[in-house]
């Protein structure tokens, strides 16, 4: 069943045309803030989708840029008074681009590592080696491997997308059974000590598997690459088929997980194994505090949360890591905690300038609460945020699983 | 197609960066927030983002000896096309022309560049202790520069009035290039004509404004929102009747029907009591806490003479908030609930408001459409938004009945075709209706005055 570029952009059709060109995602997009043009914002997107749809415009490769420039952080969707997924728009016209105009070899290679084992544990073996080497150059203990040297690392930044959330009951609670921990790529490559943090936390309440997952799709999703995405999302629901309780520790993942039933949805043959599988993802912190873990004693240090846009607005997930922190002590909220920090998976490749202009902001954020340390749950974030504590030097990142 | 020669100048005049000319933007720039089709686009021959005042007259000094149309725009927020390129030309976007230029506490006044958007202005002084009035519902994403250019309303008009009274003076640049002052910080003010008025609401048909004096008033104190359901339109538009003849002037009183809350409530994921048919919400502000008590108790209880079910108190600022949100997300929301939402704005004086409901209904009937009806009740404001699917065959030419009905209700009451949002293209073709031939021709000789060649917003208003 092989499907036309233009199906792509047709699927958009419907969300497309509930836009009224109102104009208030301009108010909340960071890019728009950033170029004031209005192909950066979401309405000028939008209304571009409706411009090839409609016989207005022609596919090119400025188009095609334009819907690379695009954070997916789901901002306008939160102020859209029709609650337009321009993430969801975004992923099929990208989709309908690739189709057309061909991938980007970088975002090829991205994809291709990631849906490929083999290639990620040869990459995980090297950086293994090389961090060993590097121990002593170490920032801290939650921090990426090394500084921003290895251009190729970068390249992995998780992903960044997706969409709503299918309406439906969360995830149950597991009696007595065991936890399986999803270990997402960028935890296995570069933050290997903060995924190991992750697991002896799960272990404190529960018995701990740790299936061998692949990637969960999300990077290809974001690049018009829609048919090995799901493909590695029927092989995580194998994988995974005997769990109880999924818990990732990655926002992407785990945004990208508890989509599989809706974006498997029209496949007879895995519609019904997919919706169960996503009922059964949680996140980290939403697991913990769900599950009634409590952290004791005081961090040492005054802590701020940075919430990723796969977290807070793609899952809801905005109280339950901040509880959380408030509890392990010394908590301030960080001003305008929720917009995107610009590292929105390979956004801060395709669009370097950009995305440090958008971090700048985020520093200057950080550094007025007075914060020693930037905790988030994402490693896209905090990979940037690491750009930002090198830049400032006035704060330190580190893995929400490190200080609970 | 643009003379090459008007290109180089231009080119000269810019940052080349501020000039736009590759396909994807000028279609970007070809619609704004009115319904008109998306396809085919009304696109312009290239885009200027303008600086400074020395930029946009000698944009215009070159457009007026090529004879260019130019077009200015903020962010493209207006309901009725008017910042919409019909004939091409050049769109002059002041966005990023949006400083504040004067902050003048001792007089209460303040001077901007018409690209500041209308929420940063608001909360620039009321950090400051003083008030800007006058608050549409795009508020957030609207310039200062278009709320002047369309005359813009809002929620608080029934106790602050609209935009043109905060107005106290422009720097304007004609069609030609040169710059003009009007009015200033003089409360008093009769040295000729009126020219600020003149172009407060000109849609841009008559020059360009690149700065504004904006009159403030002190900041009220306190500020209490309340929700009311009623189970009957028009027990709601007498409560808010009522209230204002009471001498309990809301600074708000916003009413929604019930297919406009159903619409909100949905998007919301609020439950709604299928009882109620319409809902007000009321701002009430003064200068303490005991004022806003007596105010609330006497709207609650004249509520509840005029069939009030539900009296809601907002209890903190998030709440507020929260009733307020529900509202400015109307627009959109009802929009959601048909393929097609032709939303008006039209105005009648305030004591027509139940009559002109009732005929609205009867119109809705008589067509078998829906129409939304929500609008500030306060003012005798209202959005009938006919919900329809224009692909269905003679829709259309239905829809333009019932758009000419409606009007024609309005004006039958003494009122106007638009409250808030403008004439723009989406209503010239009943603008002879509204202003009868000698006040159509009275604008043309106007325009034809200040505009001789036709090529600021050309296909505009009349």
């Amino acid at each position: 069943m092989k499907k036309d570029a233009a199906d792509f952009l047709a699927k958009a059709d419907a969300l497309v045309n509930r836009c009224d060109r109102c104009g208030a995602c301009l108010s909340v997009c960071p890019l728009y803030a950033l170029s004031q043009r209005e192909i950066a914002s979401a309405r000028g997107k939008i209304s571009a989708v409706r411009g090839l749809l409609e016989g207005g415009l022609t596919t090119g490769s400025s188009i095609a840029k334009a819907f690379e420039f695009c954070l997916l952080c789901r901002a306008c969707t939160e102020k859209c008074p029709s609650k337009i997924e321009t993430d969801e728009v975004m992923v099929a016209a990208r989709q309908y681009t690739a189709g057309k105009l061909g991938r980007k070899a970088r975002h090829r290679l991205v994809a291709g590592l990631l849906g490929s084992n083999v290639l990620l544990s040869l990459v995980t073996g090297v950086l293994d080696l090389s961090r060993r080497a590097a121990m002593g150059r170490l920032s801290g203990t939650a921090g990426p491997l090394e500084p921003a040297g290895s251009h190729y690392r970068e390249m992995l930044a998780g992903p960044a997308s997706f969409p709503p959330l299918p309406a439906g009951p969360g995830a149950k609670m597991p009696q007595g059974g065991k936890i399986a921990y999803f270990r997402g790529c960028a935890m296995k490559i570069f933050f290997p000590a903060a995924a190991g943090a992750t697991v002896n936390l799960l272990k404190k309440i529960a018995g701990v598997v740790v299936p061998a997952a692949v990637c969960c799709g999300s990077p290809h999703l974001a690049h018009g690459m829609l048919g090995q995405a799901m493909a590695l999302a029927r092989t995580n629901i194998e994988r995974f088929g005997g769990a109880g309780l999924i818990v990732t520790d990655c926002a992407s993942c785990g945004h990208s997980l508890k989509e599989y039933g809706h974006r498997l949805a029209d496949d007879p043959r895995w519609a019904d194994k997919a919706q169960e599988f996503s009922q059964k993802v949680m996140g980290l912190s939403e697991y913990l505090y769900h599950a009634g873990y409590r952290p004791g004693g005081r961090l040492p240090f005054k802590v701020t949360y940075h919430d990723p846009c796969h977290l807070g607005r793609g899952q809801g997930i905005k109280r339950e890591p901040r509880e959380l922190l408030r509890l392990a002590g010394n908590y301030v909220e960080l001003p305008s905690a929720d917009r995107c920090c610009g590292g929105a998976g390979t956004f801060h490749l395709d669009f370097p300038e950009e995305a440090r202009r958008i971090l700048n902001d985020k520093v200057a954020d950080i550094a007025q609460t007075g914060a020693e340390v930037i905790v988030t749950e994402c490693p896209a974030c905090m990979m940037q945020l690491a750009k930002g504590e090198q830049q400032s030097g006035r704060f330190v990142v580190k893995y929400i699983s490190q200080v609970l | 197609m643009l003379d090459d020669k008007l290109v180089k100048e231009l080119l000269r005049l810019m940052h080349p960066g501020d000039v736009l000319r590759e396909d994807l933007d000028l279609f970007t720039y070809s619609y704004d927030g009115s319904h008109l089709p998306l396809v085919p686009a009304s696109r312009p021959d290239l885009v200027v983002k303008a600086r400074s005042t020395q930029q946009v007259a000698g944009v215009l000094r070159l457009a007026y000896r090529y004879g260019t149309p130019v077009v200015a725009r903020g962010l493209g927020s207006g309901r009725t096309g008017g910042s919409i390129p019909v004939e091409g030309g050049i769109v002059l976007c002041c966005d990023e022309m949006n400083r504040i230029i004067e902050f003048d506490e001792k007089n209460l006044m303040v001077t901007v560049e018409p690209g500041i958007r209308t929420m940063d202005l608001y909360n620039y002084c009321a950090r400051r202790g003083l008030f800007y009035p006058p608050d549409p519902s795009s508020a957030a994403h609207s310039t200062i520069g278009g709320n002047i250019a369309e005359n813009a309303g809002g929620a608080r008009a029934v106790k602050y009035g609209v935009t043109k009274d905060y107005v106290m003076g422009l720097e304007v640049v004609l069609a030609d290039g040169r710059v003009l002052q009007t009015g200033g910080k003089s409360v008093k003010n009769v040295t000729g004509y009126d020219l600020t008025r003149l172009f407060v609401g000109s849609e841009g048909t008559l020059g360009i404004v690149t700065k504004a004096v904006l009159k403030l008033i002190p900041l009220p104190k306190v500020r209490r929102t309340v929700q009311v359901m009623f189970s009957s339109l028009e027990g709601a538009c007498a409560a808010v009747e009522r209230s204002i003849q009471s001498g309990t002037v809301p600074a708000a009183a916003e009413i929604m029907d019930q297919t406009s809350i159903q619409a909100v409530a949905g998007f919301q994921r609020l439950e709604v009591d299928p009882d109620v048919e319409a809902a007000i919400i009321f701002e009430f502000d003064g200068d303490s806490e005991d004022n806003l008590d007596r105010q609330t108790k006497l709207a609650m209880s004249l509520c509840r003479e005029c069939g009030s079910i539900r009296f809601r108190v907002a209890m903190t600022p998030e709440e507020s908030e929260e009733l307020w949100n529900l509202r400015r997300g109307i627009s959109s929301a009802v929009a959601a609930l048909a393929p097609n939402r032709i939303g008006e704005d039209i105005s009648v004086p305030r004591a027509a408001f139940p009559e002109i409901v009732k005929r609205l209904r009867a119109i809705a009937t008589e067509y078998g459409l829906r129409i939304a009806v929500f609008g500030h009740a306060g003012d005798g404001n209202l959005h009938p938004s006919i919900l329809t699917d224009l692909s269905i065959p003679g829709e259309k030419e239905k829809v333009a009945k019932v758009v000419g009905e409606i009007f024609k209700a309005a004006l039958e009451l003494g009122g106007t075709l638009s409250g808030e949002h403008g004439i723009g293209i989406t209503k010239k073709d009943y603008i002879v209706d509204a202003l009868g031939e000698v006040g159509v021709d009275t604008i043309r000789s106007i325009k034809k005055a200040l505009d001789p060649k036709g090529i600021l917003n050309p296909g505009k208003i009349f």
